[in-house]
Parts: C-alpha cells; structure tokens; sequence
C-alpha cells in the first residue's frame, strides 16, 4: 500500500497560519496559492481545516474554501466547525471531498457521524482527534487543544469506527508544531486499534521522523504542514527519500 | 468529436463540483441534469456518485431520473465514475440487495481484502485490454476512494491490486464506461483520461 503524503493547511481566513504547539499563530499565505503550490509539488492530498470557527461559533467561510478548491485536482479535506448534514453537504458543493468533523461530534453529537456516513457514504466523513497525552492514556480534546472532553482515545476511535467513519486524522497536542518527531506509540495504537485509514499530522521536523513513522505504526497518510511551509522540503523530495528507503509512495 | 457533457445530479450526495471542473479543464461543456428532459441535449453522460448504492438507486428514482437514465445510456457514449461505475451492474449488495441500472452484467460487492478498507490512495491500473478511453495512460497512477467493487469477468478493461488483492478498476461495454477510481482527483492523469472521453 502507497503511503499518502498529505499537505495540511490550517487556516484563520484569510490566511493559513501554523499553531504551534496549539497556541500562538504564524502567518504562512495564502490557502489558495498554497493548495496550488503542494498540488503542483506531487502532494496527494489536501486538508483544509479552519481552526477557528469552532472556537469563535463562526459560520464556515465557504467561499475561502471554494477558491482553494478550484486549481486542484486531487482530493480535497475541509474541517473546522462543521455542525449539521447542512454543513456536510454545502461543503461538497464548494468542493470537498470529504469532511473533518472534530469538537461537535465529541462534545454534543456523536449521531452526526452516523448520519453524515449514511446519506455521503463513510469515505467521506473524517474525524479528527487531538490526543492528549497523560501518565498511561490519551485524553480528546477538542476547539485546538483548548477544551477537554474526559473521552479515551482509544475508545473514541473505535467508537468512531463503529458509528461510520471512514477515516481518521491523528494530532497529538504535545507534538503538533514542534518538528520534534511523532509520538510513535500513539500512532502505532491507534493505527492497529482500528480497520479504517489513519491518518497521522503532528510533529515532522526531519525526513527520517517520517521515515521512522511510516515504518514504526504502519499509518495510511502522513498530514504534513510545518515542514512545507518553511520550504524545508518539498513533498518531491519527501517522497524520493522515503520511496529510496523502500517506502512505497505514490509519484 | 461532441463535447456537451450531461453531468448526472441526484440526490444530496452528489460531489459534482469537482467532476464539472475536471471536465471543463479537458475542453469539456458541461451541463448538469437535474431533469429527464435535460437528457435529450447533450452527447454523453457521466454519472458521477457517492454515497451507497441502495440510496444512489432511490435517489434516481426520486428524481424521476432511473428509467430515462437508462434509456438514455443506451445510444449515448456513458462514464460512470466509483459509485457511477458501481451503479452500472446489474445488482449491488450495499445495505441489502438493490436492483442497479444493467448496463453491465455484474454484481456490486465490498471488498474482500484483509486490510485497511476503505482503500484509499493513488494506485496503478494495469490495462488488460486497449481501449481509447484509457489510451496514454498505461503509467499513471489514479485516486481510489471506496469499500465496494464490481465483480465481472467479461468486460474487464483494466486492474488494480490492492494488498495482494485483484479488483476490477475499469469496465467497458458497447459505449457504456466505467472507473472506479476518482478522474477528477487524479492529478494530470485524469484529466487526459476526460478528454480522452470527449473525444470518443
């Protein structure tokens, strides 16, 4: 199995921006011309995720995301205060592909994850997870890594399965941002935890960190953001080191 | 060469956004048919889809879509795409058993594979049969997205392994195509692969 290497784009409209460690925010560009830029560098995918219309119950910026839809012909995440079958199916019709659900299905209504799987079919409907790290569990949090839900980890992703999702979008809130490397035993549980695609974001800062991962917890996709939007490497690059370490990638 | 293509809207769950722009980058026009009277005006058709099977089916019966898609498919040069594809065969088994379009005598099963399902990603197709809608596109890698394949033997134009498991990933009958990998998500490839159709 290919291994996806994803391109993420958080983003406060207009701009994407880079959390790091979940607080505290850079400006890296514009989504638009970013989207571009990763689609032309070979990326296999995009994750677009507003991280802060959650956080302030703003309404989705649609039409942010229909311009970074438009130039890209692969497929295409968009997450980020997603709360209704309304909001799912506006998001396609702007031109996702599949929808992130986080904070709304783990605080209020984890139905809408069965919903969503029924009428869009589960390939579409992600959930992502920001795992929290404590003496021997992970905790979900959700809003950025701001507010604690009490839920295990661990559970919540079989839970999720279970309910129909169809993919899983990995963030551990100790590594995200810091280019120090992944928590590799987060992934590897959650990977053989569950029978969907995981997906892991959280912590590039080498080549070999991906490297290490990949072999290590087995992850479907690699969600990678810090590391392109310093220019460290490009994904060309990322997929030539990992495909001459016998790492199976696509072109 | 005709090139107005009738893009199949049903139901909520329809992504055609993507689809339409696709077509349009490969010199395409595109009209999305919301009506069976719309179906008269174009040259082709493609029938795009999410969802499940049984939901697809009812949703084109809501619409009042079924029978005339049907028909029309008959004379017109048709691509289904995934579950576009899926819905060709005669009979899905996806939330129970549902009678699809019939186009294709097969039958729409999940995937039987001991691994990650859905299977996800870029993968190759090996083309087992020459034919024009994939011509040029013998080294290219294409965007998977689905839980289900098409089981058939005899109109088989190409493969793709996953996890040492062979499925179909192309059919072809009379004028009558079929993908189940995402043109629109596939990066050049895919588009050669639209124009390629428009040019049929």
């Amino acid at each position: 199995m290919r291994t996806r290497i994803i391109a993420k784009l958080d983003t406060k409209p207009p701009h994407v921006v880079k959390p790091v460690h979940f607080e505290g925010l850079r400006k890296m560009g514009l989504p638009a011309e970013m989207a571009k830029k990763y689609y032309e560098q070979g990326a296999d995918e995009l994750i677009y995720i507003d991280i802060v219309s959650s956080l302030y119950q703003r309404d989705i910026l649609f039409n942010e995301i229909e311009n970074t839809a438009n130039e890209v012909f692969i497929p295409f995440g968009v997450g980020g205060g997603v709360r209704s079958i309304e909001d799912f199916s506006k998001l396609f019709h702007v031109g996702a592909d599949k929808v992130v659900i986080n904070t709304y299905a783990v605080q209020e209504k984890p139905e809408l994850i069965n919903e969503a799987a029924q009428i869009f079919g589960s390939q579409a409907v992600v959930v992502n997870i920001e795992a929290k790290k404590w003496d021997n569990w992970y905790e979900c949090y959700t809003d950025g890594g701001r507010v604690q839900s009490g839920k295990n980890v661990l559970e919540w992703v079989k839970e999720v399965e279970q309910r129909g999702a169809g993919e899983i979008i990995l963030q551990s809130i100790e590594n995200d941002g810091r280019q120090e490397g992944f928590d590799l035993e987060l992934c590897k549980e959650v990977v053989d935890s569950v029978n969907i695609p995981v997906v892991v974001s959280s912590g590039a800062g080498k080549l070999e960190d991906i490297k290490e991962l990949i072999e290590y917890a087995k992850p479907s996709g690699v969600a990678i953001a810090s590391l392109l939007h310093y220019d460290k490497f490009t994904i060309n690059e990322i997929k030539k080191h990992l495909s001459e370490n016998g790492i199976e990638v696509s072109r | 060469m005709s090139n107005m293509v009738g893009v199949i809207n049903y139901g909520i769950a329809g992504n055609i956004h993507s689809i339409k722009k696709a077509i349009e980058k490969a010199g395409g026009i595109v009209k999305i048919i919301n009506l069976k009277e719309e179906l008269n005006n174009i040259d082709k058709i493609v029938i795009p889809g999410v969802g499940s099977f049984k939901d697809a089916i009812s949703e084109l019966k809501n619409d009042g879509l079924f029978e005339p898609l049907a028909e029309a498919i008959k004379t017109k040069p048709t691509l289904g795409i995934c579950l576009g594809m899926q819905i060709l065969s005669s009979v899905g088994f996806e939330y129970g058993k549902t009678e699809g379009l019939c186009a294709i005598d097969a039958e729409v099963h999940s995937i039987r594979v001991e691994a990650k399902i859905p299977h996800v990603g870029f993968n190759k197709i090996d083309i087992i049969k020459p034919n024009q809608l994939l011509n040029g596109l013998e080294d290219e890698e294409f965007y998977f997205m689905h839980s289900y394949e098409v089981v058939n033997f005899h109109d088989v134009l190409s493969t793709t392994t996953y996890e040492n498991h062979l499925f179909v990933s192309s059919i072809q009958k009379d004028n009558i195509y079929g993908v189940q990998f995402h043109p629109e998500k596939s990066r050049e490839a895919g588009i050669k692969l639209f124009k390629n159709f428009i040019e049929l």
